[in-house]
Parts: structure tokens; sequence; C-alpha cells
């Protein structure tokens, strides 16, 4: 269907685009990311997920490309932080995008973002599978690895390819970067490792209390630096 | 307001930290909440933003061609209202007829590729149920996998204990064999020690061997000078019994008492005798020459003339061969002698006398 789109003078089709909502071929195809002087606003970001996604509620495959080609970087890269293991990370992806097609209409937009609906459908699966290996070895009587696979300083697990980057992600890791090291890490660890809220605390070898604290003030802050009133 | 604990397990929640009876109570307390409910959301938000700090990825093409089959192979989730067509009220007029044909012939055509369509849609459904069936077939296998790694890793973690518990008897051995080793060494040694003693003592043995070898020739040395030495003694002893004799009938000789005796007679006055005297062994030796041959009834007769007697002593008869008239005789005297003045030979009768009668043949002194 894209091919039939590209068939159509440009004048026309950054009309029927802008009708429908669509992101024009100069969001889409950019190469470099846009300037940080000049990034995407995260309520219009949130938007144009919004329309894509209602779009594909009507079976727009077309759209559902879209929202493919401006989800799957990050969500393939969560899945793989959680997994570590790409195989099984793609499978999450797959399943977590057949889902978003199939269960689109039913999306609410009061009720969150587009890309948070698809972020917690891939994390869901990604960390019940980890929890399925916890089982697994708790099964044969083994004890659970200290280490799930991330490093200790968590910064270094940050891809610095900031060329791929788009804007979400490096506005995203500048706040990250702006919170002190134990929230960063105590944020890392609930959303990435799959842990209970013991086992994070076990693990950063902290009084539980202290870890909530952290979580607490560190996802406000997050949701303070991006600009993510309720 | 929301407290300060509201807004900490509002944002486990937006990490989905909750669990049990915490998650039941905030839950219910969200229920009834619209304003925690706006900060769950936006925490949620916040906490989705996370995903941004997982290291880029850039999805390979084949996950995005494999998604699209998926959802192709799966029904539109809505039907599109404007997809549908509705046809609008007609009036027959000639000169529309041309449309119509058009549209005829689109009809035609959309009927051929309905038709077209529903081959490749059932095409697609019969691909989509052998999908379905072999993912079907895919997690059994996933399943049988699963198990089977749990059953080997119980079967490694058996046989690495069977390989311990081999490993500390192998040990248990090795000791053992180690003590076997160091004790046969010490065997070892000593028989090395033994063997060394014996080859000592067998070198001693040799050397004593030798060394009686060495004596025994010295021995049979001796014995041969021994012999030599007993021969040589005898040779002496002889040497010295002869050299005794010598010196013996030397000191014999100095006692002897010889005399030469003389014609008495004038019809043979060549005659003569001599006669020797040992007083040691009281006996002497008288040789005659040239005496006159004896009638048979008589004999000459010894005498020695000892002072000590007032006649001569009886020194025995003889007789003389007739032709020349010699004869040597051993003789010894009747009675005792002392000293020797002389000796005679008288003429007898035969058989003699025991004091002299006939006449003096032969007389020294």
């Amino acid at each position: 269907m894209s091919i039939s789109i590209t068939c159509f003078p440009d004048g026309l089709f950054h009309a029927v685009a802008e009708r429908e909502g669509i992101p024009t071929g100069r969001e889409r195809g950019r190469m470099t990311p846009p300037t940080a002087t000049n990034p995407t606003p995260p309520d219009e970001r949130q938007q144009i997920d919004a329309q894509l996604l209602q779009r594909v509620a009507k079976g727009d495959k077309q759209a559902f490309g879209e929202l493919y080609d401006r989800f799957s970087g990050p969500l393939l890269g969560a899945a793989q932080q959680i997994l570590r293991d790409s195989a099984e990370a793609q499978d999450i992806v797959h399943d977590a995008f057949v889902t978003v097609w199939e269960k689109s209409a039913t999306f609410e937009v009061t009720r969150g973002s587009a890309f948070a609906w698809a972020v917690t459908l891939v994390r869901n699966r990604a960390i019940d599978r980890v929890r399925m290996r916890r089982r697994r070895a708790d099964l044969l009587a083994q004890s659970v690895p200290s280490d799930f696979g991330y490093a200790d300083a968590a910064t270094e697990t940050i891809g610095s390819d900031s060329a791929a980057l788009g804007d979400d992600a490096r506005a995203v890791r500048a706040a990250v970067s702006t919170l002190p090291v134990e929230q960063k890490r105590a944020l890392e660890l609930a959303f990435f490792s799959g842990l209970t809220q013991e086992e994070i605390a076990r693990k950063l070898s902290a009084p539980l209390g202290t870890v909530k604290a952290r979580i607490r003030r560190g996802l406000l802050k997050l949701r303070e630096s991006l600009a993510l009133r309720p | 307001m929301i407290d300060e604990q509201h807004e900490e397990l509002a944002s486990l929640h937006a990490l989905d930290l909750l669990e049990g009876s915490e998650l039941a109570q905030f839950e219910k307390r969200l229920g009834g909440d619209p304003e925690l409910q706006a900060l769950v959301a936006s925490l949620r938000e916040a906490a989705a933003a996370v995903a941004h700090t997982a290291p880029a990825v850039r999805p390979p093409a084949t996950l995005k061609d494999r998604v699209l089959a998926s959802i192709e192979a799966l029904e539109k989730p809505a039907a599109a209202a404007g997809n549908v067509i509705r046809p609008s009220p007609s009036v027959f007029r000639p000169t529309a007829f041309i449309p119509w044909a058009v549209a005829a012939s689109l009809v035609v055509a959309t009927v051929w590729l309905g038709q077209r369509y529903m081959s490749v849609r059932t095409e697609a459904e019969s691909l989509q149920q052998a999908q379905k069936v072999a993912d079907l077939a895919l997690r059994e296998t996933q399943q049988q996998l699963e198990a089977e790694r749990i059953i080997a890793r119980r079967q490694m973690q058996e046989t690495q204990q069977q390989v311990a518990a081999t490993g500390t008897q192998l040990e248990t051995t090795r000791a053992q064999l180690t003590d076997r080793e160091r004790q046969l060494a010490e065997a070892r040694d000593q028989t090395a020690e033994r063997e060394r003693l014996i080859a000592e003592t067998r070198n001693q043995l040799t050397t004593r061997e030798r060394e009686i070898a060495t004596l025994t020739q010295r021995i049979d040395i001796f014995t041969g000078a021994t012999e030599e030495i007993g021969r040589k003694l005898g040779e002496a002893q002889q040497q010295v019994a002869r050299l005794t004799d010598e010196l013996k009938s030397q000191g014999d000789l100095a006692t002897f008492k010889i005399t030469a005796l003389a014609s008495l007679l004038k019809n043979s006055p060549q005659a003569l005798a001599v006669a020797v005297w040992d007083p040691g062994k009281q006996e002497g030796v008288l040789k005659v020459e040239k005496l006159p041959a004896l009638l048979a009834n008589q004999d000459y007769q010894l005498w020695i003339v000892d002072p000590q007697y007032p006649n001569p002593v009886d020194g025995g008869v003889f007789t003389v061969d007739p032709a020349k008239g010699e004869r040597t005789i051993k003789f010894k005297a009747k009675q005792p002698v002392g000293a020797v003045n002389a000796f005679a030979v008288t003429l007898e009768r035969k058989g003699g006398v025991p004091k002299a009668e006939g006449p003096f043949v032969l007389l020294g002194k």
C-alpha cells in the first residue's frame, strides 16, 4: 500500500496525510534525528500515536506499519534488555504488535498513551517469561542468580548510538541522566529485572522502605522532566 | 491531595510492583479516586518512557514482515464502514449506456477479482490453519524440550553427584595407592639395602675365600717348608748324630788302647799283630798276620795284662788261616778290665786254658 502512495504527487499525499493525521514523510523518513532545539513535543507525539492507533482500529495496515516503525525500536530494545535474548525478544514484540492489531479497537485514549500501552504489552510478556525461567530454576532447586544480567553501572547498558535514537529516547535518557544514581538504579531494576520489591531491595542491599522511596522520587522526577503531567 | 504514601503506592503500581493485599487495597482505592487514577496514568507514562533507556536496537526487517504476515492472516479488527458500496437511485438514459457498459465491465471485473480474492483468501486461511498447527507443534516441541531440559538437568545433577562421589572414592584410592607406593618404596629400599648387604657379605666372603686360599697356599708353602725343615732337621739331626758319633768315636778312639804285638818266635820272627781295646765296651779287635799254622789240638789264646789281677785276663782263643797266618777277631775279656798294660798271645791246647801254660807267641805293651 505504501508503494501506491509513493505514486501520488507529493503535494496530494501530504494533503491527504495531514487531513488523516498521518505523519508525513518529512517526519517518518528522516534519517537523521531532529535537532535538540526543535524536538517534537511529547503531547504532539502522543497525539499522532493515538490517531494512528485509531486508524489501526479500523483495519488500516498502513497506519499499523507507521505505528510499527515508531514503536518497534524501543520496544525491541526494552524486550531484549529484560530477556537478554534477541530471538525471544523478537517473539515478544511480534506478539505484542499482533495484540495491538487485534485489540486496538478497545484502546481508550483517556487511559494513557499508545506507546505506554504497547510498552505494557511487551514488558508484561517479557517479565512473565523471566519469571517462568525463575520458577523453573526454583523447581530445579537452583539458586536464583544474584544478577539477572544487568551491569552494576546501569548507565553503561544504555547504548551510545545517538544517531539511531529518536526524540523520545534522547529526551528520556537526558531526563534519566539527571536522576541520582540510586534512583536511576532502582528504576531500571524495577522496570527491566522482573524482580519483586523485596528482591530489588536485597539486590541493592537497601531497606525496602528506602527502595520504595527511591522509586517514587525517581518516577515523579522523570515525569516532571518529561512534562507528563496528569 | 494525594499523600506521599499513595504517591509511593501509585509509583509501584505504575511499575506493576504491587502484589497481594497491597494491590487489592490500592485498586479498591483507585476505583473511586479520579485524581489517583490520573496520577497512576501519568506515572505509567513516565515508567513506559524508561523503555527508551534500553540499548538502542535496530529491529530486523524480517520482524516487520513477520508481524505484517501475522496480521494479514487475521481478520480485520473492524469492518470499515467507508468501504461499503451503496447503490444510488438510477434512471435509464440512452446517453448513459456507455457508462453503464463500463460499469458492467467493471462489475464483471469486480466479480472476477472477487472470486480471485476469495480463492486467495481461502488459500491464506488454509495457510493460516497450517501455521496454527505448526505453532501448536512448535509449542508442544518447546514444552517437550523444556521438560527434557529439566530432566537432563536433574540427570546432570545426579551425574555430578555420582562424579563427586567417584571423585571422593578416587581420592581415597589415590591416597591408599600413595600409601602402598610409599610402603613399596620402603620395601624396595629395604630390599636394596639387604641386597647391598648381601653383595657386601658376598664381597667379604669372596675376600675371605681369597684370603683363605692365600692362607692355604701359605700353609701349603709352610707345610712344604716344614717338611723341608723337618727333612733338613732330620738331615741335621742325622748330621748331628753323625757328628756326635764322630765326636763320640773320636772320644772313644781317644780312650782306645792300641797296641802292636811283636813276635817272640824264633821260627816266625815276621809274625805280628795289632790289638785295639775299647775300655767302655770292654771289647776289642785283634788282627794277626803271618802266624804259624796251628796243629789240630792247638789254639792261639789272647791274654790281657791288667795290673789289678795277678794273672793275665783270658781274652779268648782263635785260629788263623793256615796258609797266610792271618785272622781278625773281636774279643772280650773274661773279667772286667780296668787298665791295659799289655797284650800277649800264647800257644795253648785246643780250647784254651784258664791260666797261660804254653809259650808266648806275641807280646805288646
